[in-house]
């Protein structure tokens, strides 16, 4: 059953993923895969559209110079023909101050010949930038709503 | 009377053949467009674990709920805000009882007519055809942006990840 191989191809991604060993991560993808977040590029800006395995290594390197630990909990997994969508809760911990990044995402992963060749991500992004930048943005916006009156 | 008999089994198989994802997208439009609540709540399990993750302080109908009752209550809340345009499922995804999708949808703010297009992904579970468990993400800075009508400043700090 196509959905089983499918289901253990990202299950071996994700916890590659959280050992940091990209070569196994990279080994599961397609040469052209191609990776999408919707997130504040401009905040967070390796966080743009990648394609192909150099770019995509290039921004989880990224990620990996700035954190120095991740764990991962996954919430739902599931698969249906070609596609496996996951909810991962991700625990980060920054290099520079030791604090944790708590959020969860909604991974999409599509599958061609067993092999991962798209990966789109979507996540509460205001609260992650809250944490990464490690400021009440809710404050600061609401500071500057005009008042009901 | 057979005829009667059929068609009343034929109508069970196509409710019970029809995914219940289905059914929840439908009560919900007509929740938050009509504000017609009574489909929904047939639809939720009694003890539903609800969240649509994003900053409860500008939108309250966000966060966590528990129960049916702080659902529908949560949705009234929704309705009074927005009202649902359009929306586009780019990815669905079915199993027995689960459903995942990404969705990109056109909503409308109810007190200014402000359009807001966002995108966002949920993970359904559902038991003997009602839901059990939903969670929602959404690119929430981009759907504050846009609500805002500019963009966030945000206070000068080193570099991000």
């Amino acid at each position: 059953m196509i959905e089983q191989t499918n289901r253990e191809r990202v299950l071996q991604l994700i916890d590659a993923y959280a050992a940091g060993d990209f070569d196994k991560v990279l080994s599961l993808c397609s040469e052209d895969v191609e990776h999408i977040a919707s997130a504040p590029i401009d905040i967070l800006p390796h966080l743009g559209p990648r394609r192909g395995q150099s770019a995509v290594r290039q921004m989880w390197e990224t990620v990996r110079s700035r954190y120095v630990e991740r764990r991962h909990e996954i919430q739902a997994l599931l698969a249906d023909g070609d596609q496996v969508a996951a909810d991962i809760r991700v625990y980060l911990r920054k290099r520079s101050n030791d604090r944790i990044v708590r959020y969860d995402v909604a991974v999409f992963y599509t599958l061609k010949d067993g092999r991962i060749t798209r990966i789109r991500e979507i996540m509460d992004t205001f609260d992650l930038v809250q944490q990464v930048v490690e400021c009440d943005l809710a404050a600061l916006v609401m500071e500057h709503l005009p008042r009901e009156s | 009377m057979a005829g009667a008999r059929f068609a009343s089994q034929f109508r069970t198989y196509l409710i019970m053949a029809e995914h219940s994802l289905w059914r929840l997208s439908r009560a919900l439009q007509c929740a938050v467009n009509d504000r017609h609540f009574e489909d929904l709540a047939d639809l939720l399990d009694e003890d539903v674990d609800w969240a649509i993750y994003g900053p409860i302080d500008m939108f309250p109908f966000l966060g966590a709920r528990q129960g049916k009752a702080a659902v529908v209550e949560a949705v009234r809340q929704l309705a009074h805000s927005l009202r649902i345009r359009r929306f586009e499922r780019e990815t669905v995804m079915l199993d027995r009882d689960g459903a995942a999708s990404m969705v990109r949808c056109l909503l409308t703010a109810r007190d200014s007519e402000k359009p807001i297009t966002t995108r966002f992904a949920h993970f359904a579970q559902f038991r003997a055809g009602k839901l059990i468990r939903l969670r929602v993400l959404v690119d929430t800075f981009d759907l504050v942006e846009q609500t805002l009508g500019r963009p966030i400043h945000l206070p000068r700090i080193g570099s991000f990840a």
